[in-house]
Parts: C-alpha cells; structure tokens; sequence
C-alpha cells in the first residue's frame, strides 16, 4: 500500500518550509542593506556594543540600552501585577449584584477602551500627576495599568463565565460563601483557562510599554531615541531595541507554556 | 403533657425534616416549575420522586436547599425557615448535601481535596481532621484507592460515588439526589444505588428524583408522582405501584415500566 505516515509526510513539509522561511529571511536582509545602501548609510556595528554593556578592568558597566532594558522590565513586571489585579476586580464587579459595582467598572471600562493609549498616559502625566504630586516613573506605571487591566477584566469575565455553572451550584450546595467559591473552585479554574489569552495581553504590555518614552521616562525605547539623537546609528540601534524587544516577549510565551503544561486539569 | 410542643410559632416540627407549604415557582419566561406544591418528609424517610421530564422534580429540591429561589409559599428545613435572612439560608445549606446528574466533581482538585475543602473552609477542620473523615467515606463508597487521583481518571460511577462522599463529609441531615444516575453507563448504575441503599439503611432522610423503578419499589418509604409543578399521587411505595389511584398515574408507570 502506498499509504505515507504522517511524520513523513510533515518531515518533508518542515524541510520545504524550512528553506522558505530562509530563503524569505536572506531576501529581507538583501532589502535592507541595498535600501541602505542607496540611501549612502554606512554601517557602525562596532559601536553597538558600546550602547549595551562595557568592561572595565574586567568589571561588567551596563550601557544605556541594558539600563533601558531594566527599566522597563520593572515598569511591566509592576503594571503586569498591578493591571491583573485592577482587571480580576473589575470582572468580579462586573458579575457582582451590586449595580453600583456593574456600573463604575463598565465606565472604567468603556472610557479606557475607546481613548488611545497615547492620549491616556499624556492625560494622566499633564493632569493627574501634578494633582496626585507622582513622578514619571510612577505615572507610567499608573497609566499602563489602567490600560491593560481594561483588557485583562474583558479576559478574566470571559474565563469565569466559562466555568460551567454546576461548579458554582456545587460550591453552593457545600456551604461556600461566594468568595469562598470563587478563591478555591472557580479562579482556579478559570485562570488556567485564560492563561493563553493573558499571557497575550502581557506581551501587549510590553510592548505598549514603549509609548511611556514620550513622558521621557528612560525605559528601552527612550534610551534607544536618545543614542540615535546623538549618534544617528538609526538602523542598528532600531534593530538592537526591537531585538531585545523580541527576546522579551518569545520568553514571556516559552515560561506560559511551561507554566501550563505543569498544572493539572488545563484544558 | 409532651416535653416539646409538636409545633411552636418557628414551625418547629420534631417529626418532620421538611416541610414546604404552598410553594410556587415560575421561571421567567413563564414555565411554571412548581405550582402550589406542599410536602412533608419525615426525619429518616426516603422519599423518590418520579414524573416526566419538566414536571418540576429538580426545582422542587433545587428550592430545598436555595439553589432557586421561591415566589411564594413556605419552606422549613428541620426547624428552620428558609427566608431572607442569610444566617438562615446558610443553615440550611449546610444541614443538606446534594447530589447532581453531571457530579459536578472539582476537576482541579484531587479526590481528597475534594473532599476535604468544604470540611476546612466551612467547617474548619485541620487537614488531619478532615483527612481521616475523607478517607472513612472514600472507604465506604469504595473508592478510597483513588484518593489521590483526579476526577477526570474516575469513571462516571466512581465520580459519583466521590461526589456523594464529598456531600456526606459535612454530615448533612438530609441528602439530595437529583437524577444522579442518569447520566451514567448502564454497568455502573448499580454501584451507585447500593452506596444510596446503605445510606437509606442507615436512617438518612432522602429526597431521590429518579427513572430507577426498581430502586424506589426497593427502598423508598414513598413515592410522589408529579407533573406540570403539581402533585398527581403520593403513597407508600407498595401501593404506588402496586394500587395507583390515579389513571395518569397508571399510564405514566405503563410507559416507564
């Protein structure tokens, strides 16, 4: 029988796609250095490194990139927290019975997704950081926040909805308390559930990130602005940013997976 | 003159586990579930409900325990009235395990937690004290070599049969079963209902709705036919089935028997 086993089948297939993703690569590469080289830009590679970290006496100096890239490590880890919590509350609001909860997050709600993220963080650094008196760092951080929380309360409602209302009338008929119920059957459960679209949402996190540069907080993308402004090394500082962009945000989806994969029942 | 009066103004009944007065129940949408239904159970007595589908059996025990919430009429579990006061209600949730058609089993938690949760969170056990109590009713229900896997490696007999452990745990004084055999494979239909016999055996006061002929001629005190949210004939289950007054009645066990 002629019959092909499917491994071969999808051996063959790797191998081709293989060579085209190559082949597609080396065509792009080609694209930018003719690009550039019609434009006369001469390439300084050399001093890229420079911009990244520095030996001195044998003593590793970060460079402003890597101070950058620290930055907004620490912008997102805390907006990551914080916009989860902001978002778990105002899903469970949402679903409350109280009408006063429903209606504050839906404003929330609908005020921080129909406005651009752009408008918002200069909103918040013009207007409520010299009322609140916060720093830059802080405004951010608060703007960010605000901003993905909108998102990950959509996210979590969709989860906690779909947990099948028999769990809900099992906790009941035991005696939980609504919290109760919600702490120990029905979060377990849906955050397993949305761990995918969440994990999307933080790597959107990241990203937005970047736009905090225009309040000149001196996070990846405002160092790598300020080198080029110095030095004009547009091409490789840009590559250099988007690249440690992209390692960022590769890892981020491996660790949710590898979370995944480890607890029972995620379906 | 009796030590305790027979009723106080609490409705307190000391034979009586349930006692439900004129109960009515309209779904929105207008499906009317229960129509001025009243019942007694009797402290030990197990009592199957039977009738076709839509007759109102789930709702009447989903009300038992304020899984739905009544229109009117009145609802008084051992003593305690089921009304707006939350202290109450809660009362009584915890006097009365249920038992459903899909388990309802927690498919993140093993066995034992499963088990073990309500005991901890409601009742504050430590983990010992909830562990030897989990592990006594997985013994008895037969299926304490599963205690540390996970719902979803059980079969539907063994899922069930957690389940009814997980409701007995809180020691209900009640325990209700809501078609907890129907969604299982004809083979193992049979374990589940003996854990139910041993537990009638042993005096617990059950309200059963069931397609299980056998099982109510068996072991229940009483049966109660219903339809359309009312009572069509309630007898001792010899003469239920043997001498069935009503001619609907007649024709509904003709169809199922």
């Amino acid at each position: 029988m002629a019959f092909v086993s499917p491994r071969t089948i999808s051996k063959a297939a790797t191998l081709r796609d293989s060579i085209l993703f190559v082949l597609s690569l080396a065509a792009m590469l080609w694209l930018v250095l003719r690009g550039a080289g019609q434009m006369g830009y001469s390439w300084h590679w050399q001093r890229v490194p420079g911009y990244l970290f520095t030996l001195e006496e044998g003593r590793f100096i970060a460079g402003p990139l890597l101070q950058g890239l620290g930055m907004t490590l620490a912008i997102t880890s805390i907006s990551m927290v914080v916009a989860g919590l902001i978002g778990l509350l105002t899903a469970l609001l949402r679903l409350s019975a109280s009408p006063v909860g429903r209606g504050l997050s839906r404003i929330y709600l609908e005020i921080i997704r129909n406005t651009p993220l752009l408008v918002q963080i200069f909103c918040f650094y013009f207007i409520m950081a010299p009322i609140l008196d916060i720093g830059r760092m802080t405004t951010a951080v608060l703007a960010l926040s605000l901003f993905e929380g909108a998102y990950a309360s959509e996210i979590f409602r969709a989860g906690i909805l779909s947990i099948h209302r028999g769990q809900w009338e099992a906790c009941h008929s035991l005696g939980l308390t609504r919290w109760q119920g919600y702490r120990h059957v029905i979060l377990p459960q849906a955050i397993r559930r949305i761990m995918p679209p969440l994990t999307s949402q933080a790597i959107s996190l990241i990203k937005d990130s970047s736009l905090v540069s225009t309040i000149a907080v001196y996070e990846l993308t405002m160092q790598g602005r300020a080198i080029i402004a110095d030095t004009y090394l547009s091409f490789e500082i840009w590559a250099v940013v988007a690249c440690i962009y992209l390692v960022l945000t590769v890892s981020l989806s491996i660790l949710a997976n590898t979370l995944k994969r480890r607890v029972h029942g995620a379906t | 003159m009796p030590l305790l009066p027979e009723t106080n103004n609490l409705g307190f009944d000391r034979e009586n586990m349930v006692k439900m007065r004129d109960v009515c129940k309209t779904y929105a949408g207008g499906v009317v579930a229960l129509d001025h239904f009243s019942l007694d159970v009797r402290r030990g007595e197990v009592l199957v409900i039977i009738g076709p589908s839509g007759a109102g059996k789930s709702t009447l025990l989903r009300c038992l325990n304020g899984l739905e919430l009544i229109d009117s009429g009145s609802i008084v579990i051992d003593g305690i009235p089921l009304d707006k006061n939350e202290a109450n209600q809660l009362a009584i949730r915890r006097k009365i395990g249920m038992v459903f058609q899909s388990f309802n089993l927690f498919p993140h938690l093993s066995v034992q937690e499963n088990i073990n949760l309500a005991q901890r969170l409601v009742q504050k056990k430590s983990p010992a004290q909830a562990n030897t109590i989990t592990r006594d009713l997985l013994h008895r229900v037969g299926v304490l070599d599963k205690a540390m896997r996970y719902p979803d490696e059980l079969s539907g007999g063994q899922q069930q049969r957690v389940a009814i452990a997980r409701a007995l745990a809180l020691y209900p004084k009640i325990m209700l079963f809501d078609e907890a055999t129907s969604a299982l494979d004809p083979e193992m239909i049979g374990e589940v209902l003996d854990v139910m016999r041993n537990l009638a055996a042993e005096g617990m006061t059950m309200l059963v709705v069931s397609h299980e002929m056998g099982f109510a001629r068996e072991v229940s005190d009483r049966v109660v036919f219903m339809e359309e949210g009312r009572k069509v004939e309630e007898a001792a289950s010899a003469k239920f089935f043997t001498q069935p007054q009503q001619a609907r009645t007649r024709e509904f066990l003709s169809q199922i028997l």
